[in-house]
């Protein structure tokens, strides 16, 4: 009983912490920008997905899509303010860190002032039925959150290995120097990256929406997970942030039901700083100087 | 030489009888090298009108008195760093600041100094809580910059160990009664221990690794100090510390004392500022830059050490603010944990320039102005201290005082790009060749040379290469004779020169190599069959090698 629900917990955890964390890392590997305003795209497309549903349509799948598309036309905005002015300026790194803080806080602000500080709750994506197994009780939402999540992050994975814009953007995450020499252009590229990392933090505002609410700064909390799973399972390596979910989300639930939920972040930490302390670059991390730039 | 209306040329030994001489020869109009001269030493890009590059004041006199240097006491450093030095010009003797930095933080300090005397009556009590903010928080941001300039560590937890020094004391004074000049110093303590914990990852992390793991720790920190019951979770915050303003003064009398008490903790952050990056530590820290720390390990510099010295002098301090901070407001607020805090906090540093006090407190008082005066503006005040930032980050290279060495190296690169239109290629030399050539006539010679072929070019024509052929030797028109003494005078190296195959049958055109018993090289396989032919060919090789230069 006990088990199988710290696996549940585990599954949909990870799940979505991957989700973000993978995108995070993407960015990393393939432009070496830091992106800090997830927080901003992520409640961004929150907003996009709430407007959509109380406007236009409040069926699950088409406000699933909506939230995409908003976090997609978030990344592309960061990119265009964010990325393309710096990208070949001197100290490009905490640069980047500093201007997406500094979208991050504008942008937040922005949706303060428009929204206001009320939190809005978007409808149920996935219906409102449960699954009864022997052991656990499976509701909608969870199995929805997997599934979905799941699937779309395969389909990510396979579009960034099939196609030939995956593949420029995976031969810019093994040397964008060369990538640029070839004819690939970091961009053009960049906007790609930035479009298909914010559509995956849309994909998470959505499926998180279920269980909470939909606020201007309610993506720190994501981002400062994703953020700190993508950093123990190594920038920039989607191996690694997916174990690094697995560990992070396992530790979350295990946490959860032994001492209690306000310990999650304390325990989270203590096995980061763990990781880091043994492996500097993260699980599956790039050794130091493998990768420049 | 007299032209005959510009086309004809008058042999004026015609007279005399000579063999093969004739009487007139068609040729061009005198062309005068002035034109080329002056066309070549033309500026062809827009000169803008500059000023004097670097102004300093100079003062009359120097001598003995340059050598009575006042300094501040417990270190060597002077006042005021001058310069003597005598006008060229004048061959006054003068004296220059070359440091002017000194007067603006004196004048800076005098005016926050007398501040408060100058506030309007009714804006009063926003300016001068303001302005103790401002010093509280220009305290913590020199700090920071410490740990992030000097150190090189990019730590985001800043706010999160002032947060926690100050919960701490607040607690304990809320607790044991504690008096309030007992806080900073166990604020500091805490600080200390808090930032030893923290300094632990530092050690392993690069510093961009290390900013990400800070930014959780303040998370954590904030959730943590929300969720716990002893920290007032209820109320907000922990309130009811003893503080050193005393209820019974006047309310200005109130505003005054904390305006005052944080400005003299300022100056106590500025003193520290100074102690560790222009001291010892600094220097060591300097020496190891980014991207240059193998190379101070290797000269035997132990930065990480340094590093970690500095990491745990800051903390202190921070914890001290915290401490001082819960004995002027009585009390913390879990705002402090706040990641728009902290990028607040951020952009103070940013927007005055990481690595420079004057960034510091400069910035903050940007921010703070922002922050705490316009505060009627909600979310929009945010919004431009947001965008302030961004636009800094995208368009400085280190905040409003990095502008002048910004501004100063696109100067230099804008002039050295004009330098380089001016100079043409063909000979000439390169701006960059001729500074590393140390015999500067070599310079003025090939623009000479370049001058004079640029001329010469416009002598050749029809009329002359006819005229050339028609009379080797003896008189020549103006332009011809300009022609043969530019072709006479080139150097041994590859001139041509006539060979005879078969005298009086066959000859033919070579070039010399220049040098001792090395033979001439053939440049073509044709055979003349006179000396005048072939004299002519090499003339007509000549001008071909003109042209084409």
């Amino acid at each position: 009983m006990d088990i199988w629900f710290i696996v549940s917990n585990t599954i949909v955890l990870a799940c979505i912490y991957g989700t973000l964390a993978i995108g995070i890392s993407i960015t990393w590997s393939s432009l070496g920008l830091l992106n800090l305003s997830y927080g901003f795209i992520f409640a961004f497309a929150g907003y996009g997905a709430w407007l959509f549903a109380q406007n236009v349509s409040a069926w699950g799948p088409a406000v699933l899509a909506a939230g995409i598309l908003a976090g997609a036309l978030g990344g592309v905005i960061i990119c265009a303010i964010g990325f393309i002015p710096i990208h070949d300026k001197p100290n490009f790194t905490i640069r980047g860190l500093i201007a997406t803080l500094a979208i991050n806080l504008i942008g937040t602000q922005f949706l303060l002032w428009w929204f206001g500080p009320r939190s809005k709750n978007l409808p149920d994506i996935f219906g409102n039925w449960s699954l009864s197994l022997p052991g656990a009780v499976f509701t909608a939402d969870k199995v929805g959150n997997v599934v979905t999540s799941i699937v779309i992050l395969a389909v990510v994975l396979r579009w960034m290995q099939s196609s030939r814009r995956g593949l420029e953007i995976r031969a810019m995450m093994m040397n964008p120097h060369a990538a640029s020499i070839v004819g690939i252009g970091v961009r053009r590229t960049s906007f790609y990256v930035m479009g298909i990392t914010g559509g995956l933090a849309g994909l998470a505002a959505v499926l998180l929406s279920q269980t909470y609410y939909i606020s201007p700064f309610g993506g720190l909390m994501p981002m400062i997970k994703g953020v700190s799973i993508a950093l123990c399972g190594g920038l920039g390596s989607v191996r690694g942030a997916v174990i690094a979910a697995i560990v992070l989300g396992l530790n979350e639930a295990l946490t959860g039901m032994s001492i209690g939920g306000r310990y999650v972040l304390i325990t989270q930490f203590v096995v980061i700083i763990a990781i880091l302390l043994v492996r500097p670059r993260g699980i599956a991390g790039l050794l130091d100087k493998a990768r420049e730039a | 030489m007299s032209l005959d209306s510009g086309t004809k040329w008058r042999n004026p030994l015609f007279v005399w009888g000579g063999k093969r001489d004739v009487e007139e020869l068609p040729t061009i109009p005198f062309r005068s090298h002035q034109e080329v001269w002056e066309g070549t030493r033309q500026s062809k890009t827009k000169l803008n009108p500059v000023g004097r590059l670097r102004y300093y004041h100079k003062w009359p006199g120097h001598g003995r008195t340059m050598w009575n240097r006042l300094r501040y006491w417990p270190t060597r450093r002077r006042v005021l760093r001058l310069r003597g030095e005598y006008n060229p010009k004048t061959l006054r003797a003068e004296k220059t600041i070359v440091d002017k930095r000194p007067i603006w933080w004196v004048l800076g300090l005098l005016a926050l100094a007398i501040a408060p005397l100058f506030t309007p009556g009714d804006l009063q009590n926003t300016l001068l809580t303001a302005g103790a903010t401002f010093g509280i928080y220009s305290a913590i941001s020199l700090c920071w910059m410490l740990i992030m300039g000097t150190a090189g560590v990019f730590s985001l937890a800043t706010y999160a160990v002032v947060g926690t020094a100050a919960f701490v004391t607040a607690l304990l004074a809320v607790k044991f009664a504690l008096p309030w000049w007992l806080l900073p110093p166990i604020g500091a303590l805490v600080g200390l221990v808090f930032g030893g914990i923290i300094a632990l990852p530092a050690t392993r992390l690069d510093g961009f690794y290390y900013a990400l793991l800070t930014l959780g720790l303040n998370e954590l920190c904030r959730v943590y100090f929300i969720t716990s019951k002893e920290f007032g979770s209820a109320n907000g915050g922990l309130y009811g510390a003893t503080t050193y303003v005393p209820e019974d003064w006047s309310q200005l009398g109130q505003l005054l004392l904390a305006y005052y008490a944080c400005f003299g903790l300022m100056l106590l952050a500025l003193l520290l500022y100074r102690f560790v990056n222009g001291r010892r530590l600094g220097r060591i820290l300097r020496m190891a830059p980014e991207k240059r720390e193998a190379f101070a390990e290797a000269t035997g510099v132990n930065f990480r050490q340094a590093r970690v010295w500095v990491f745990l002098i800051s903390s202190a301090a921070l914890g001290f603010i915290g401490g001082f901070y819960t004995s002027n407001f009585g009390g913390v607020a879990f705002s402090i944990f706040n990641f728009d805090t902290v990028l607040l906090g951020l952009a103070m540093l940013v927007i005055g320039g990481v690595g420079r006090a004057e960034g510091a407190v400069v910035g903050t008082l940007i921010v703070v102005f922002f922050d705490q005066v316009l505060n009627t503006w909600g979310p929009a005040r945010f919004m431009i201290i947001g965008l302030i930032m961004l636009l800094v980050v995208l368009y400085l290279r280190n905040g409003l005082f990095g502008i002048k060495a910004q501004f100063r190296a696109w100067r230099d690169k804008k002039k050295s790009e004009r330098r380089s239109t001016r100079a043409e290629k063909g000979g000439e030399m390169l701006p960059e060749e001729a500074t590393e050539t140390d015999d500067k006539s070599i310079i003025y010679q090939r623009r000479y040379d370049k001058m004079t072929r640029n001329h010469l070019k416009t002598l050749v024509s029809p009329e002359v290469i006819e005229e050339h052929r028609q009379s080797l030797n003896g008189q020549h028109s103006e332009a011809l004779e300009r022609l043969l003494i530019y072709f006479r005078t080139r150097p041994q190296v590859e001139k041509y020169a006539i060979m005879a195959v078969e005298r009086f049958e066959g000859y033919r055109i070579v070039a010399l190599s220049g040098h001792r018993g090395v033979a001439p090289r053939v440049v073509e396989d044709r055979i003349y069959s006179t000396p005048d032919e072939a004299c002519h060919g090499v003339f007509m090789r000549r001008v071909q090698d003109l042209l084409e230069s």
